[in-house]
């Protein structure tokens, strides 16, 4: 279990204007990547890694913990029935990548300052976690976890 | 006994649930209260559900208290951010509110302001969070405030919707957090419900909150049929349908349907209460409660 500690506190040294120029700078290739792939919505606090390399952030709810009760029989977005629920996507695909260990996490409470900021400016800065690139023996993880 | 002790005394838990009125009307609430009082433990009160504005859950809060009925108010992160869902919650605890449900909130769509815009700065799993870090003494900036506040905090559960094991997740994180009870959606497939609650217990969730099943008793065939078409993550068996569709009089099958459902869920392992929602009929509470057995509070 996380520390609640752990989940309502961001480590936040602020940004200077310099800071900021950098990483307008960053954004510009961070979207050009992010973007098209992903459909990033900017959010500065990315966790794609350990969902699956799907954007939760386009989620109308903006959910990051997971589906709201309202999907649907066949997978369905509550609000936008004619879509996939974005949740639903990313368990299904961390099944298949054998990431389920990651859903596990509880995602802490969103730092909106560093909405429209380079997110892996962040992550070099240690604001927020890096990226998970590969996990061993999700099953084994799940089970230590439960 | 306050619905804390109960819960600690493995008590068997029976929870109602009150719909404000869409007006300033207090004295609805005063009723409705008078269908619980002595035979619910405690009472939900619905913050703006299906995001129709209604009476603030934290008025009609405090209109129970009066009462003596202990409430428990929900909280949906749709409408607050941040700063505004810690001041409610500070100042629902000065108002002597103790319990506490978190939960995201169904999208402004649903509504009667469909053209609102959704705030949801937390969800359902970080607002636990925040309440448990109430509970320790702290605001969100880290300051430490000079009293506590001391909420049982509860959170939803919703055991029918894809994906299944997803559901077992969130459950997980919700408890993670804080949670210290939880209670479902109604239940109308007891087939998953059961599979549900058994998985729970074989990840030992059970042990660590009290997990309480959503009754939903009705009153037509029509009922069911609209909520099977119209609420999203809503799971109805045909049976059901069927069973109130046949029926001489639905509202007495109705009623029957609810008793069955309780007996069921009694017997079962990892379920320690219910959580009655009779919505738009709340006067059929004492009948049900007392047509189930179970017993009656004093």
């Amino acid at each position: 279990m996380q520390s609640l500690k752990n989940l309502v506190t961001y480590n936040n040294p602020p940004m200077t204007p310099g800071e900021r120029k950098v990483s307008r700078l960053v954004l510009l290739f961070e979207d050009l990547v992010k973007v098209p792939i992903f459909r990033c919505q900017r959010c500065g606090e990315c966790i794609l890694s350990s969902t699956a390399f799907i954007c939760s952030q386009n989620c109308p709810k903006r959910l990051r913990n997971g589906p709201c009760g309202g999907t649907g029989e066949d997978g369905s977005c509550e609000v936008y029935p004619e879509k996939k629920c974005v949740w639903y996507k990313i368990y299904y695909r961390s099944k298949l990548f054998k990431r389920l260990s990651l859903l596990y996490k509880i995602n802490k409470i969103h730092n909106w300052c560093l909405e429209g900021t380079a997110a892996w400016l962040s992550v070099f800065r240690k604001r927020i976690d890096g990226p998970i690139w590969f996990v061993r023996n999700d099953k084994q993880k799940v089970k230590e976890i439960i | 006994m306050t619905l804390k002790e109960k819960i600690e005394s493995n008590q068997f838990i029976v929870c109602g649930e009150i719909g404000q009125p869409q007006s300033c009307d207090g004295d609805v609430i005063r009723n409705k209260s008078k269908h619980f009082k002595n035979y619910v433990d405690a009472v939900n009160i619905t913050d703006n559900p299906s995001a129709v504005v209604k009476l603030s859950s934290m008025a009609s809060a405090k209109i129970l208290l009066e009462e003596g009925v202990e409430p428990i108010m929900q909280m949906t992160c749709r409408d607050r951010n941040r700063l505004a869902i810690q001041s409610d919650l500070l100042g629902a605890a000065a108002l002597g509110i103790k319990n506490l449900l978190c939960l995201t909130g169904d999208y402004q769509k649903f509504g009667d302001h469909p053209e609102a815009r959704g705030v949801f700065d937390l969800d359902s799993i970080q607002l636990i969070a925040t309440v448990a870090n109430l509970n320790q003494g702290f605001l969100l900036s880290g300051m430490e405030m000079k009293k506590k506040t001391d909420f049982l905090i509860g959170a939803a559960a919703n055991p029918f919707a894809k994906p299944f094991e997803m559901r077992l997740i969130r459950l997980y994180k919700k408890i993670g957090a804080g949670a210290k009870f939880i209670q479902t959606q109604p239940v109308f497939d007891m087939e998953l419900f059961v599979k549900w609650t058994e998985k729970a217990v074989e990840m030992g969730l059970h042990e660590k909150c009290a997990i309480l099943s959503g009754i939903m008793p009705v009153k037509s065939a029509k009922v069911l049929e609209y909520m099977k078409e119209e609420v999203p993550g809503v799971k109805i068996n045909e049976e059901y349908i069927n069973r109130m569709k046949q029926a001489k009089d639905p509202k007495e099958e109705g009623v029957r349907i609810a008793v069955e459902q309780i007996q069921t869920i009694k017997k079962l392992k990892g379920i320690r209460g219910i959580h009655l929602m009779p919505v738009m009929w709340e006067s059929i509470t004492p009948v049900i409660i007392q047509e189930a057995g179970l017993k009656t509070f004093s």
